[in-house]
């Protein structure tokens, strides 16, 4: 059985057609090619696949294409500056070291800007707290939580 | 992963009847658990009917209680600031529940359908003494919580049923309440997890409720140790043979997470640390 959705991804408006069974991140790789999302485990509990859904992070592999009917999705593609620039959160993690393989930064970062979203003042706690369903294998996450508190300071000088 | 079909019906009485005709279909709400178990092959529902798009289950009505739709996720709970202030045990074991991503979608009414000995959420629901409320399309019925939970991933709950709200009682404000949790890491799942409720009066227990997770084939209420509590004076004595009847009364498993000896172990430190946190002295 196939169904129509619409949703917005990353600013624009799109529509796609979709069998039951598929997922959001099946949406995005295969269908949009936005292959920043990364799927690890596909079972929630490593993040690698995380978006945000209508200003909440969610994990991409246990979100039902379906749902996203009339919602607002942003990926790690929906960061990006004018002229291929990074955003601030990604500079931020690439100046600090929060970045070594890669395979775990798009799910960091999209959990790091709902945080930052909703909180432009975490505290380490706060950050630590936001980032528990992330997984990392290489940094030790020093460094990822020193790359968000950069961005947080950033983020508010700019205003 | 194995296709299914995927509906989205926009109310109960609709939600009910696809129930009806489609054979080897299952309702859906956050999907946190329905969607892994699929994956892993436990579950080959022919189709999925989504709870997501029923309005009036997401809501939150406070009412001198308190009703929680079944949709309600986690961080809504977190975020309602009026239920956290009345039940803060509530909000105490939401906090534990998962990770942001998780607690972002799972819902209050999933964590309960999928009947794991270790939910979360169930522990300060039973100390709290909610009820739960089933709709089918003939009838809506309500539940005690303690009578809900059958068994691992088995409940009082119907095929043709809907669980659409939590009902609790207005807030207790003589009793406190809090909720332990013990996991391998932050986001995991109990260990062994205990939500204990009392009200004291000159020194003496007047009530007590406590129920544990991941002890025992459902969440469970210890009635025996609460019985054993109440109309008494809680001394370092007393705990000690409430530490020893809660390690008794329940039935762990070994599984990849503890061992059944230290699941019981747990039991028991926890029933000492519940009484100390909320008495606020230690029980040494
Ligand atoms: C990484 C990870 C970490 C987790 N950590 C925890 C944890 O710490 N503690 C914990 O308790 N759980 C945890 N869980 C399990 C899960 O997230 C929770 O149990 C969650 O609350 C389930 O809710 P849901 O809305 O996602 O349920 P779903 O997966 O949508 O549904 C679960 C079951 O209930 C049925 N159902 C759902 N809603 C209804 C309804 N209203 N009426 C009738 N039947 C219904 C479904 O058919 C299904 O069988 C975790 C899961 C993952 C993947
Ligand atoms: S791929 Fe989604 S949480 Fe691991
Ligand atoms: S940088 Fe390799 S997993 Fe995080």
């Amino acid at each position: 059985m196939k169904t129509e959705i619409s949703f917005i991804l990353n600013g624009l408006e799109v529509d796609v057609t979709v069998d039951g069974h598929l997922r959001l991140i099946d949406v995005l790789r295969n269908m949009m090619s936005l292959t920043g999302t990364k799927e690890g485990c596909g079972k929630g509990e490593c993040g690698a696949c995380t978006v945000i859904v209508d200003g909440r992070a969610v994990n991409s592999c246990l979100y039902p294409a379906n749902e996203i009917e009339g919602k607002s999705v942003t990926t790690i593609e929906g960061l990006q500056m004018p002229e291929h620039k990074l955003s601030k959160i990604q500079q931020a993690f690439v100046d600090h070291g929060g970045i070594q393989c890669g395979f775990c930064t798009p799910g960091m970062i999209m959990s790091a800007k709902a945080l930052l979203d909703s909180n432009p003042n975490p505290s380490d706690k706060e950050i630590r707290e936001a980032l528990q369903g992330n997984l990392c294998r290489c940094t030790g996450y020093v460094q990822i939580v020193e790359a968000v508190k950069r961005a947080a300071r950033q983020l508010k000088s700019k205003q | 992963m194995r296709r299914f079909d995927y509906f989205r019906p926009k109310s109960l009485k609709e939600a009910l009847e696809l129930k009806k005709t489609i054979a080897g279909a299952k309702f859906i709400s956050g999907g946190t658990d329905l969607i892994v178990q699929i994956k892993n092959r436990e579950l080959k529902p022919s189709a999925l009917i989504s709870l997501r798009f029923i309005p009036e289950l997401a809501t939150i009505e406070i009412n001198g209680g308190a009703r929680i739709g079944a949709l309600v996720t986690i961080s809504d709970i977190l975020q309602h600031p009026e239920l956290g202030h009345n039940y803060p045990v509530l909000t105490e074991a939401a906090k534990s529940l998962g990770s942001v991503q998780i607690r972002n979608v799972a819902t209050i009414g999933g964590n309960l359908c999928n009947c794991s000995p270790c939910a979360d959420m169930a522990l300060p629901l039973l100390v709290l003494e909610a009820k739960v409320r089933l709709q089918s399309a003939k009838a809506s019925r309500e539940v005690p919580i303690s009578k809900f939970f059958k068994g691992p991933g088995e409940s009082c709950l119907a095929s043709n049923e809907i669980l659409t709200d939590i009902l609790l009682n207005p807030p207790h404000n003589k009793a406190k309440a809090t909720f332990l949790k013990k996991g391998r890491v932050k986001v995991d799942l109990a260990i062994a997890s205990l939500a204990l409720l009392l009200e004291m009066e000159g020194g003496i227990c007047r009530k007590a409720r406590i129920a544990a997770g991941s002890v025992a084939p459902i969440p469970l209420r210890l009635s025996k140790v609460e019985t054993l509590l109440e109309g008494a004076a809680v001394s370092e004595d007393l705990v000690s043979k409430a530490q020893h009847l809660a390690r008794e009364t329940v039935s762990p498993i070994t599984d990849v997470r503890a061992t059944e000896k230290y699941r019981r172990q747990i039991v028991g430190v926890y029933v000492k640390r519940g009484l100390e946190k909320i008495l606020g002295q230690s029980l040494a």
